[in-house]
C-alpha cells in the first residue's frame, strides 16, 4: 500500500517472563497515516508487545526501530519522548480535574520558577479547545471535570493529547472494549480523523472484528505469543479474520465440536 | 454482517452528516447565580453566615434590642481580636492538613509536631542551643561524656525558629519518605508520629528541667522574657518595654527628653483624648448607678404602697440625674513616658512577627476617631488583631496560588485525583507528597512560633487534638477525605466555621456551651456526606 518507510519497525521480538515466552519472535511494520489493527484472542500477547513498545517491559531480545532508527526503551518516558503516545484502557486521566487540567498534566505551559511557574490557563485552554477540534470533538467549557464527559470523549482526549504531545506511533489499547455503541463510534470516527492527518502511525488492538474492518488498513494476527496471519483489508475475508483472531482454530471444527 | 460493510469513503460521510448533536450541548448553560450555588464552597459559606448570626445576636446584652449583629459582644473588639485568634491558629494547621489530603495522604501528627516544635523553640530560646556527641569514657569505671561540638548561649528568635525548622522538617521528610516508600498508610506511620513526637517533647521537657533537688522536672517552659516586647531604651540599652515603665521616675522622665517633638504633640493629644473619654465614661457610669439605685427605692415603694414616696421617687427620675461631672485627668510627664515607651519600635521583630499585633493603626482609628473600639472604662478595647492572622492569611494566600495557580497545584490534585494517571504522565507523585509532608510539618511550626513568641510560655501539651480539628475543618470546608477535591477558599470556610462554633454556642441563652461540639460533629458528617455525592456526581456521571 505504501512504499514510505514504516515509523516503526519490530524484529524478531522476544520477551520473556522468566520461563514464560509471552512474545516469540514478532515482525511488524507500521506505516504513517495506516491503521494497523492488532488482532489475537486473550493472552496471546498484545498488551505485552505494546509494552515493550512504549517502553513498560524492556524486551528480551530483538530489534525495535522508530523512523528507522534502533531504540532501547528503558522507560515509559524515553517511549514517549521518542514519539510513541500510549493511550491506556484506564485512559491515564484525572475524572476530579478539568479538561484542560487533564490535557496538560505533566506538561504544563507555566511561566516562572520550577513547579511553583504560574500556569497560563488561556493559552492552554485555547489549545486545547483547538487540538480537541482539529479531532472532531467540540468542547465548550475547558473547566468542565473530565469525569462529567462521556467515555467517547474522554479517549477522544486522551488520543488528542498524545498527538499534541509529539505522538508519531499512535497506540490504542482496545479503545472501545468499555463503550456503548454510539460512543463506539465516536470513538472510530476519531481514529479515522487521526489517520486522515496522514503523518501517524496507529496501532490498534481491539476485539471486535467489525470495528477492525471498518477502520484499519492492516492487520497482524497473534497467537500464543506469534504471528499467525497478516494482510491487508481489501484482501482479507470476514471469515477468515474471525478464524485468525481465535487462534486459526477453524470455526467448524469448533462446530463439529460443540455437536459431538 | 455484511451490513457493516460499507466502503470507507461511504462510511465517513455518513458519519459527519448524522451527528448533529455535541455531547456538549446536553449541558445547559447556567447563569451567574446557578454558577455561584454550583460552587462547592457555598454549603460551607451558609453555615459559617448561620453561625456569625447567631454569634452576633445572641450576644447582644439582655434588654437591649439591635437588629445589627455588630452590637453584641461576640462582634465588639475584643471579641474579634479573640475569636480571630482562634479561627487563625487552626487555620494555620488547616491549610498543610487539607493541601496533604487533597494529594490523597494524611498527617496525624501535626497537633504533636506543633508541641515538639514549641517545645523546642522555648528549650532553645531559654536554655541556649549545643550539639553534642556523647562518647563512652572508661577513664573513671564506664561513664557516657558529651562532646560538645558547639554551643550558643543566647539564641535569637529567627535562630531558634530555623533550629526548630531543621527538626521539624526534617521529621516531617522523613514521615514522607517512610509512607511512599513503604507503601503504608500514611494514618498508621503519622499515628506513629503522634505518639512518638509527643512522648519525645514531655521527655525534653522533663530532662532540661531536671533540677538537682528532684527526680523529674516539669514539663513546661515559663518565665522566658516577653522577648517582642524588648525595646532599646534611648541611653540605658534593651530591656523589656514594662521594666522600662517602672524604671525611677528620674530616668523615665529622661527617656521622654528624647522623645521627637511630634511624637509628643500627638501622644499628649491621645492621652488628653483618652483621659477625657474615661472622664465622661466614670460620669455616666455613676449617673446609671443613681438612677438604678432610685429606681430600686421606687420599686419598694410601689411594693410597700408609699405612694408619697413612690411620686417623690418618680419625679426624681423623672427630672433625671445630674451628678457633678468627673474631672478629666490631667496628663503628667510620667504619663507621657508611659506612652512614649509604648510608642518604641521592638528590638526583636521577628519575634514581634510572631507573637505581636498587627493592624494597630486601624485599631487606634476605630478608638479615638470612629469611637468604637472602647471598653467600659472608657479605655482602648483592642489594640489590635493578633499576629497569628497575617501570618495565616499570608499562608492561605500563598496555598491559594499554589494549588489554584500553579503546576505543582495541577500535581497535588492530580496526585490525589488519581495517582497512576499522574504517575503515567510524568508527575513526580512522591516528591509531591514528600513536599506536602515537609510543608505540613512547616505549618505546625508556624502555629507553634506564633503560640511561644505570643505567651512566652510552652508546655507540652501544646497542639493537643490540633490534627483531628484540622482534618475537621478541612472536610467541613469540602475537602474530601480520598483526594483530589477541594479548595483553599473551603478550607479557610471549614475553619472559621470550627473556630466560631464554640463562641456562638456559648451565647446561647439557656443552653449547654458544650452543644457546639454536638453541633460541629452533625455538620461534620453532613459535609462529608455531601462531598461524597458531590464527587460521584462527577466521576460516576460516564
Ligand atoms: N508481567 C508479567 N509476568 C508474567 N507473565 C505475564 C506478564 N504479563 C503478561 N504475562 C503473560 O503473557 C501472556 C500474554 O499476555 P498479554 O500480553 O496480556 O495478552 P493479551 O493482551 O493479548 O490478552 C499471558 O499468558 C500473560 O499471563
Ligand atoms: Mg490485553
Amino acid at each position: 500500500m505504501s512504499i514510505e518507510r514504516p515509523s516503526i519497525e519490530v524484529r524478531n521480538l522476544v520477551k520473556k517472563f522468566g520461563s514464560f515466552t509471552a512474545l516469540n519472535g514478532i515482525d511488524l511494520d507500521v506505516y504513517p497515516g495506516e491503521v494497523h489493527a492488532l488482532l489475537g484472542d486473550n493472552g496471546a500477547g498484545k498488551s505485552t508487545l505494546i509494552k515493550a513498545l512504549s517502553g513498560i517491559h524492556p524486551p528480551t531480545s530483538g530489534e525495535i526501530k522508530v523512523d528507522g532508527v534502533i531504540v532501547h526503551f528503558q522507560s515509559p518516558r524515553e517511549a514517549s519522548d521518542a514519539g510513541i503516545g500510549t493511550v491506556y484502557q484506564d485512559l491515564a486521566l484525572n475524572p476530579l480535574a478539568s479538561v484542560t487540567r487533564n490535557f496538560f498534566l505533566g506538561r504544563e505551559i507555566k511561566k516562572g520558577l520550577g513547579p511553583f511557574g504560574l500556569l497560563q490557563m488561556k493559552e492552554m485552554n485555547a489549545i486545547t479547545i483547538a487540538e480537541m477540534k482539529k479531532i472532531g470533538i467540540h468542547i465548550s467549557n475547558p473547566d468542565q471535570p473530565v469525569g462529567t464527559m462521556s467515555g467517547g470523549q474522554r479517549q477522544t482526549l486522551a488520543i488528542a493529547r498524545a498527538i499534541y504531545f509529539g505522538a508519531k506511533i499512535l497506540i490504542l489499547d482496545e479503545p472501545t472494549s468499555a463503550l456503548g455503541q454510539k460512543q463506539q463510534m465516536e470513538v472510530l470516527k476519531t481514529i479515522r480523523t487521526v489517520q486522515k492527518l496522514g503523518n501517524i502511525a496507529i496501532i490498534l488492538i481491539t476485539h471486535n472484528e467489525i470495528h477492525a474492518q471498518l477502520i484499519a488498513d492492516r492487520f497482524t494476527f497473534l497467537s500464543l505469543g506469534e504471528v499467525i496471519g497478516r494482510g491487508i483489508a481489501q484482501e482479507l475475508e470476514g471469515d477468515e479474520i474471525k478464524k485468525l483472531m481465535a487462534g486459526g482454530a477453524e470455526l467448524g471444527d469448533l462446530k463439529a465440536e460443540l455437536a459431538a | 454482517m455484511v451490513l457493516f460493510f460499507y466502503p470507507k469513503n461511504k462510511m465517513s460521510s455518513e458519519i459527519s452528516t448524522t451527528v448533529k448533536r455535541n455531547e456538549t450541548d446536553r449541558h445547559k448553560k447556567k447563569n451567574w447565580f446557578q454558577i455561584l450555588l454550583a460552587r462547592p464552597e457555598i454549603g460551607p459559606f451558609g453555615v459559617m453566615l448561620l453561625l456569625f448570626g447567631m454569634l452576633g445576636y445572641f450576644s447582644i446584652p439582655e434588654g437591649q434590642f439591635s437588629i445589627n449583629p455588630f452590637t453584641g459582644e461576640g462582634f465588639n473588639a475584643l471579641g474579634i481580636r479573640n475569636n480571630f485568634r482562634v479561627i487563625a491558629q487552626l487555620g494555620i494547621v488547616a491549610l498543610g492538613a487539607g493541601m496533604l489530603i487533597i494529594s490523597g495522604e494524611f498527617d496525624l501528627s501535626i497537633g504533636s509536631m506543633a508541641g515538639f516544635a514549641a517545645g523546642c523553640m522555648a528549650m532553645i530560646l531559654k536554655w541556649g542551643f549545643a550539639v553534642i556527641i556523647p562518647y563512652p569514657s572508661f577513664a573513671d569505671g564506664f561513664t557516657i561524656e558529651g562532646y560538645r561540638l558547639f554551643e550558643i548561649q543566647s539564641v535569637s528568635p529567627l535562630t531558634a525558629i530555623l533550629i526548630t525548622l531543621c527538626l521539624t522538617l526534617s521529621f516531617g521528610w522523613f514521615q514522607g519518605w517512610f509512607i511512599v516508600k513503604s507503601g503504608i498508610s500514611s494514618f498508621i506511620v503519622t499515628l506513629g508520629g503522634l505518639f512518638f513526637l509527643r512522648g519525645l517533647t514531655e521527655v525534653s521537657y522533663r530532662a532540661f528541667n531536671k533540677k538537682v533537688d528532684q527526680t523529674a522536672g516539669s514539663t513546661t517552659v515559663t518565665d522566658l522574657p516577653d522577648i517582642k516586647n524588648i525595646i532599646e531604651v534611648p541611653g540605658l540599652g534593651e530591656m523589656e518595654r514594662e521594666a522600662a515603665k517602672v524604671l525611677p521616675n528620674d530616668q523615665i522622665l529622661k527617656i521622654l527628653k528624647t522623645a521627637p517633638e511630634a511624637t509628643l504633640v500627638k501622644i499628649t493629644d491621645q492621652l488628653t483624648y483618652i483621659n477625657q473619654k474615661v472622664a465622661v465614661t466614670k460620669t455616666m457610669m455613676q449617673e446609671e448607678k443613681m438612677l438604678q439605685t432610685l429606681q430600686r427605692s421606687l420599686d419598694n415603694a410601689i411594693r410597700s404602697g408609699n405612694e408619697a414616696m413612690q411620686k417623690m421617687l418618680q419625679a426624681k427620675i423623672d427630672a433625671g440625674i445630674d451628678v457633678q461631672a468627673v474631672q478629666a485627668k490631667a496628663v503628667t510627664d510620667l504619663d507621657l513616658a508611659k506612652a512614649y515607651i509604648d510608642t518604641l519600635p521592638t528590638a526583636r521583630p521577628v519575634a514581634e512577627f510572631f507573637g505581636g499585633n498587627i493592624l494597630q493603626p486601624v485599631f487606634d482609628w476605630l478608638y479615638f476617631t470612629v469611637d468604637w473600639n472602647v471598653n467600659n472604662f472608657g479605655n482602648q478595647f483592642a489594640p489590635g488583631l493578633y499576629a497569628c492572622v497575617m501570618i495565616w492569611l499570608i499562608m492561605a494566600l500563598f496555598c491559594y496560588i499554589v494549588l489554584s495557580k500553579t503546576q505543582a497545584g495541577n500535581w497535588i490534585y492530580s496526585t490525589g485525583g488519581n495517582l497512576s494517571a499522574a504517575r503515567a504522565n510524568g508527575v513526580p507523585t512522591n516528591r509531591v507528597k514528600i513536599s506536602l509532608f515537609v510543608f505540613t510539618a512547616f505549618c505546625a511550626t508556624m502555629f507553634a512560633a506564633c503560640q511561644v513568641f505570643e505567651v512566652n510560655t510552652a508546655d507540652a501539651a501544646k497542639g493537643n487534638l490540633k490534627e483531628l480539628e484540622a482534618i475537621a475543618a478541612a472536610v467541613i470546608g469540602g475537602v474530601v477525605l480520598t483526594g483530589g477535591f477541594g479548595t483553599i477558599l473551603g478550607i479557610l470556610l471549614g475553619t472559621v466555621i470550627f473556630g466560631i462554633a464554640k463562641e456562638a454556642f456559648f451565647y446561647i441563652p439557656g443552653i449547654d456551651g458544650s452543644f457546639y461540639r454536638v453541633f460541629l460533629g452533625a455538620v461534620l458528617v453532613s459535609a462529608a456526606l455531601t462531598n461524597e455525592n458531590i464527587r460521584k456526581r462527577i466521576v460516576g456521571s460516564a
